[in-house]
């Protein structure tokens, strides 16, 4: 489903270069839980970016479903992220002025969709994350896991097939976390395919699939059993 | 979605109200003195009030002689006998309803027993009454047998009445009253509203026969005008090529010096234009060269603070760069996003239009209660509520273009560590 070809990436500034990711080769199927680990700064969160086509690889080409993204113009990505990927990140970004419920209706805004039938995927996105009572509630006015939860709502509202998430669980407490993952697992489960930058090994061990990342390139891969 | 954004534009005015407030009080400022600006133009120039039939009405002011190389020239307004002899055939013509002639102001001293009133003074025919839409308050409108006879009537408006007879219903009271104006006794006969356009601007009115020698009949130049009232708008470009035919066949009081004669009926944008631009030997006034220099002026009074609320918008974009780039990464386009930032843009304008057009209308008050241009009367009608938004608008598209074309472009990988 997600194929990613001698992929390179280079941040450059006026004086200084960096290799974010060198020649990866990468495949992820569908309805795979792919753990991305590795320590900071290794390329991790470049690399899910890639995949989630926020960021355009230096060299190397990234195919979705066999079709190569490189000469996809603005428009067209924008398109194939809003159908095809839904973002967790570590630090939520909820939008901090607008409802609950309105931050989870926002990827559907960019589709030709009727308002009140993007209410109901809405609030049936919230239902499934347990927080189907709080939708008129502002983000600040929720604990940092019930954030993440609203998060993930806003991720899968639009059904996508892919879930990329950015160490979601780096700013919640252990249970809190736990939960998290229990709601990411159940999404896997249900056969979104879902890839997931994180440092704890005990999370990683719970998914189907680690690659390790290390100065930007894949060390390792192995498949585990779920727990 | 335009709901979303609005909601968010609310949302985030709401947040930053001194930010807002200042960006507001920017526009309102500049939104007024345009507005201002816009009314005053409209009232002197849109077909409303007194002069409703300037849309089918021409002017005939000056008259320009030069000599055969250009070098001398006579500027000066008509006589008598240029409007009755060259303007008023004209009004056998097809298309036209009538001609006037009509002078322009005088100061007068008007004497009531050892009390002096300074007035303005203008004489007209019986044509004028019917060209221009005064509103009678009380009396009479002279009319062709005032003049035929040479009766010394006169007409005064509203505020002249409670100046010369203050106290009670001044308005009724005059009607009836002689006044001495020039060692001429003048019954007034009629009291009209105050009316400050330029045809019809004057404290009091009373017919050429009135004049105290009948010397005014034979100068070609002199004090006059003429105004010409066509039976509809289409007529006058043919009025207009008529005039200007006429005009060559002038003969002036020196023709071996001044061989070549030059008037125009013009509109009143025409009569402007015709001055400001000094468009005197042309039959194209420059009304519409005018009209663009206006607007022109208009838009770069407003790129001074369009380019403060770029300033002031470019900071809130970065403030919200983390939504931007949770935006993009949801399938947002980069127009979708721009289109947002415009649309908040062009709301928080147009909010600031409306209360802009709430202070241009006090600003108008103090105008014309004021006296600094007299008799003045401003209506902020539908055209300059319509101008007024369409002024906002466009100042929102200034202002916020610039910042939304660069927030489009943001990356949205930066612009989610918000780092923009």
């Amino acid at each position: 489903m997600i194929r990613l070809n001698k992929v390179s990436k280079t941040y450059r500034t006026d004086k200084i270069e960096t290799l974010a990711l060198k020649d990866i080769d990468l495949r992820i199927e569908r309805g795979e839980f792919v753990a991305m680990m590795g320590p900071s700064g290794c390329g991790k969160s470049t690399l899910l970016n890639l995949i989630g086509l926020l960021d355009r690889p230096g060299s190397g080409s990234v195919e979705i479903d066999g079709a190569a993204i490189a000469s996809y113009r603005d428009k067209d990505v924008a398109r194939l992220r809003n159908s095809t990927f839904g973002f967790v990140f570590q630090s939520f970004h909820l939008i901090p002025d607008l409802r609950v419920i309105d931050n989870v209706e926002l990827p559907l805004l960019y589709r030709s969709m009727a308002a009140g039938e993007r209410r109901a995927l809405a609030r049936e996105a919230l239902e499934r994350v347990g927080l189907g009572a709080r939708m008129d509630h502002y983000p600040n006015q929720l604990s940092g896991g019930q954030q993440q939860r609203v998060a993930i709502a806003r991720a899968i509202v639009g059904k996508p097939q892919v879930l990329l998430a950015d160490e979601p669980t780096g700013n919640l407490d252990s249970k809190m976390g736990a939960e998290v993952m229990d709601i990411l697992l159940k999404l896997n489960a249900e056969g979104t395919t879902v890839v997931m930058v994180t440092h704890d090994e005990q999370e990683a061990r719970r998914v189907g699939r680690i690659v390790r990342v290390f100065d930007g390139q894949l060390v390792s891969e192995g498949h585990l059993h779920a727990a | 979605m335009l709901r979303n954004y609005l909601l968010t534009a609310w949302k985030v005015f709401m947040r930053r109200k001194l930010f807002t407030a200042i960006n507001l009080g920017c526009i309102v400022l500049t939104l007024v003195v345009l507005m201002v600006i816009t009314a005053l133009l409209d009232t002197a120039f849109w077909p409303s009030g007194v002069e409703r039939r300037s849309e089918r009405f021409l002017q005939v002011y000056g008259i320009r002689s030069q000599s055969a190389d250009h070098h001398e020239v006579n500027t000066s307004l008509m006589g008598y006998k240029s409007v009755d002899k060259y303007l008023k055939p004209l009004g056998r013509l097809d298309g036209v309803e009538r001609v006037s002639a009509i002078t322009t102001t005088n100061a007068v001293s008007v004497y009531q027993g050892d009390r002096v009133s300074q007035l303005e003074l203008r004489r007209v025919d019986a044509d004028y009454w019917k060209i221009m839409d005064f509103k009678l308050l009380a009396g009479r409108l002279p009319n062709e047998d005032d003049d035929r006879m040479g009766r010394l009537v006169a007409v005064v408006n509203a505020t002249t009445a409670r100046r010369l007879f203050p106290g009670g219903d001044a308005v009724r009271q005059a009607v009836g009253q002689t006044i001495s104006v020039g060692g001429q006794r003048f019954q007034i006969v009629g009291v009209v509203g105050d009316a400050m356009q330029i045809n019809a601007y004057a404290d009091m009115w009373a017919p050429l026969t009135s004049f105290p020698s009948t010397n005014y009949q034979n100068e070609l130049t002199g004090q006059f005008a003429a105004l010409i009232l066509a039976h509809s708008p289409a007529d006058l470009p043919r009025i207009q090529r008529e005039v200007e035919r006429v005009a060559k066949t002038y003969v002036p009081e020196d023709p071996k010096t001044y061989p070549i004669t030059t008037f125009w009926a013009d509109s009143k944008l025409d009569v402007v234009a015709r001055a400001l631009l000094e468009r005197h030997d042309y039959a194209d006034s420059g009304a519409t060269r005018l009209l663009a220099m206006i607007g022109a002026g208009m838009l770069v009074f407003m790129l001074l603070p369009a380019l403060n609320l770029v300033n002031l918008n470019m900071g809130r974009i970065m403030e919200r760069s983390s939504e931007i780039g949770v935006r993009k990464a949801f399938g947002a386009t980069s127009m979708q996003l721009a289109g947002q930032l415009v649309v908040e843009n062009i709301v928080l304008c147009l909010a600031g239009g409306l209360l802009g057009l709430a202070c241009a209308r006090l600003v108008l008050w103090w105008l014309e209660a004021s006296q600094l241009i007299p008799y003045l009367e401003v209506n902020i009608n539908l055209e300059v509520f319509g101008a007024g938004m369409l002024i906002a608008l466009v100042f929102g598209l200034l202002s916020g273009l610039i910042p939304a074309w660069k927030m489009s472009r943001l990356d949205p990988v930066h612009a989610l560590k918000g780092a923009a």
